[in-house]
């Protein structure tokens, strides 16, 4: 089996492959040992498979090719992609890293907060030197509209509060009566 | 070119005749998928979106109320609330044939739209509660005066399930024929990665709201792709696989454009929606209150359907089962159906799963 060249490319390809697995297992499990719930081997062994069966065709073929190659091919990036998509899902939901997406937050808080105020005093300013309405008014002057709408809607719901009550007024009961 | 290209594969040794015409068949599929990027890229269609025939009933400030044309054979109106800010509406009725509005207008459903509409920084001191209590209710009477009906059905989706939640335990004048929680968190201890990112001790609500006012829909856009990164990856693969299909294409570039309109938050909305459903979870613990009056769902009272999608990682089954144990009817179902958050309600999964399941619920109901 080792005589091929093909297949010992692929055996290689493939110890390589286990040796970063391995690797990366080593890694996951420093720290803070989630070992039964961080299990990249586990993730990666059904596309690896798949990946190992598609490229043992491909070289043990020959030169015979097959478009069936390319739907094993996409089924090997999809379980790839999947894979992945589990091990990130994992490593989002871990409470280490929401703590360390809330300190990124609240440090690009505390740098964009003063900037962002800064920046609006400086267009406020530069505005009112050209006599040009800056967009703190604008912003004003559409909240007053949309109270004022807000207004006209609690009138007509009063209008229609009583013309409901009216017509209960009028309704056959009150007439018989 | 291309026959000179087969007869010389076909003098090639151990070539199944099968095999050929399937070389053939993805020779010819490459082909389609060059033309079809090429387009893509060269010459981009607008996708037709929204088609079904519609009216407007009512607006106010940025959100409307729509009316879809359909023949109105079943007596009971529905009213549709989706979530406010995140999306856009158009998703529910995204193209022909692959429409949940086309679908139960069809059907004869008299179907009305809650459009919150995209809301700007003037609208920053917008809050939950008064979209619960002042705009849902006017929008939900104006629906019921225009269809002429004396009772209506009420379908909440994503986060128009606890919004319409609230409003229907707060408003017992509405007369609620039938309720439906379509991939809507109502257990908030149960929300997946976004409880956990949101969770108080890590994230600050009141400096994020008072740092930048509003939500950017950059920013609300970031936390979608987190939740999922490998998203656009298997999209983009899936495009590649399927481009040789014109079908495919075509939906593709609508949900495309759907999916790359993001929408921001008010202010005040985004603050009360993080602090009291997923930092305090006091819709399921009965402890909010709306407009003056406690939001309690045992106040449900009429038929209900929650539905959940098996691999949503927005609003897990989880968070949405729940509401089975709260509500005050008999007559509840939930149902768990394949999909995730968005495909539970459009494309093809859900004309076969989602679609027959709910229409069919209702209409024995309305």
């Amino acid at each position: 089996m080792a005589d091929n060249p093909s297949q010992q490319l692929l055996d290689m390809w493939k110890r390589q492959v286990e040796e970063g697995t391995q690797a990366w297992l080593r890694m996951m499990g420093q720290g803070q040992a989630p070992a039964s719930a961080m299990d990249p081997q586990a993730f990666w062994r059904p596309f690896m498979d798949q990946g190992m069966a598609a490229w043992s065709k491909v070289m043990t073929q020959g030169t015979t090719p097959s478009p069936d190659l390319m739907a094993q091919w996409k089924q090997f990036l999809d379980q790839w992609i999947a894979a992945w998509s589990r091990v990130l899902e994992q490593a989002m939901g871990t409470d280490a890293f929401a703590q360390l997406m809330g300190k990124q937050l609240e440090g690009f808080l505390n740098v964009s907060g003063p900037v962002k105020k800064a920046a609006e005093q400086q267009i406020e300013v530069g505005l009112a030197g050209l006599g040009v309405p800056s967009r703190a008014q604008v912003t004003a002057l559409a909240r007053h509209v949309a109270q004022v709408e807000e207004k006209i809607d609690a009138l007509e719901d009063k209008v229609d509060r009583v013309l409901r009550r009216l017509g209960d007024a009028g309704s056959p009961r009150t007439e018989r009566a | 070119m291309k026959d000179e290209l087969f007869t010389m594969m076909g003098e090639m040794p151990a070539m199944s005749p099968e095999l050929l015409a399937r070389m053939r068949e993805e020779a010819n599929r490459n082909l389609l998928r060059m033309k079809h990027w090429s387009e893509m890229v060269m010459n981009p269609k607008e996708p037709k979106i929204g088609a079904t025939p519609r009216q407007e009933i009512y607006r106010t400030n940025k959100s409307r109320l729509w009316r879809y044309e359909s023949r109105r054979t079943i007596r009971t109106p529905l009213l549709f609330v989706p979530n406010l800010g995140i999306s856009r509406p158009y998703i529910f009725d995204l193209m022909p044939k692959g429409s949940f509005v086309e679908h139960m207008t069809a059907l004869g459903f008299d179907f009305y739209l809650v459009d919150w509409g995209v809301f700007g920084e003037e609208d920053n001191g917008l809050s939950v509660e008064h979209a619960v209590s002042k705009i849902l209710p006017r929008l939900a009477r104006k629906a019921l005066e225009s269809s002429g009906a004396s009772e209506m059905s009420v379908l909440g989706y994503c986060m128009g399930a606890p919004l319409s939640a609230c409003f229907v335990t707060t408003h017992p004048e509405f007369p609620l024929k039938n309720y439906i929680d379509m991939a809507g968190p109502i257990d908030f201890a149960h929300v997946g990665l976004f409880g956990k990112w949101l969770a108080p001790g890590v994230f600050d609500v009141d400096k994020y709201v008072d740092t930048l006012g509003s939500i950017p829909a950059e920013m609300v856009k970031m936390g979608f792709k987190l939740l999922k990164p490998t998203m656009d990856l298997s999209t983009n693969l899936n495009l590649w696989w399927n481009l040789w299909n014109p079908d495919y294409v075509a939906g593709f570039n609508a949900l495309n454009k759907w999916a790359n309109e993001y929408l921001p938050f008010p202010g005040e909305f985004f603050r009360q929606w993080v602090r009291d459903f997923y930092q305090q979870n006091k819709l399921i613990k009965g402890e909010l209150v709306m407009g003056g009056h406690r939001v309690d769902l045992r106040e449900i009272r009429c038929p209900v359907l929650a539905v959940g999608a098996k691999e949503d990682n927005i609003a897990p089954p989880a968070c949405v089962k729940p509401l089975m144990d709260v509500v005050s009817t008999a007559d509840k179902e939930y149902v768990e159906l394949p999909g995730g958050h968005i495909s539970l309600i459009a494309g093809r999964g859900a004309s076969v799963h989602c679609w027959p399941k709910v229409a069919s619920w209702l209409a024995a109901r309305s």
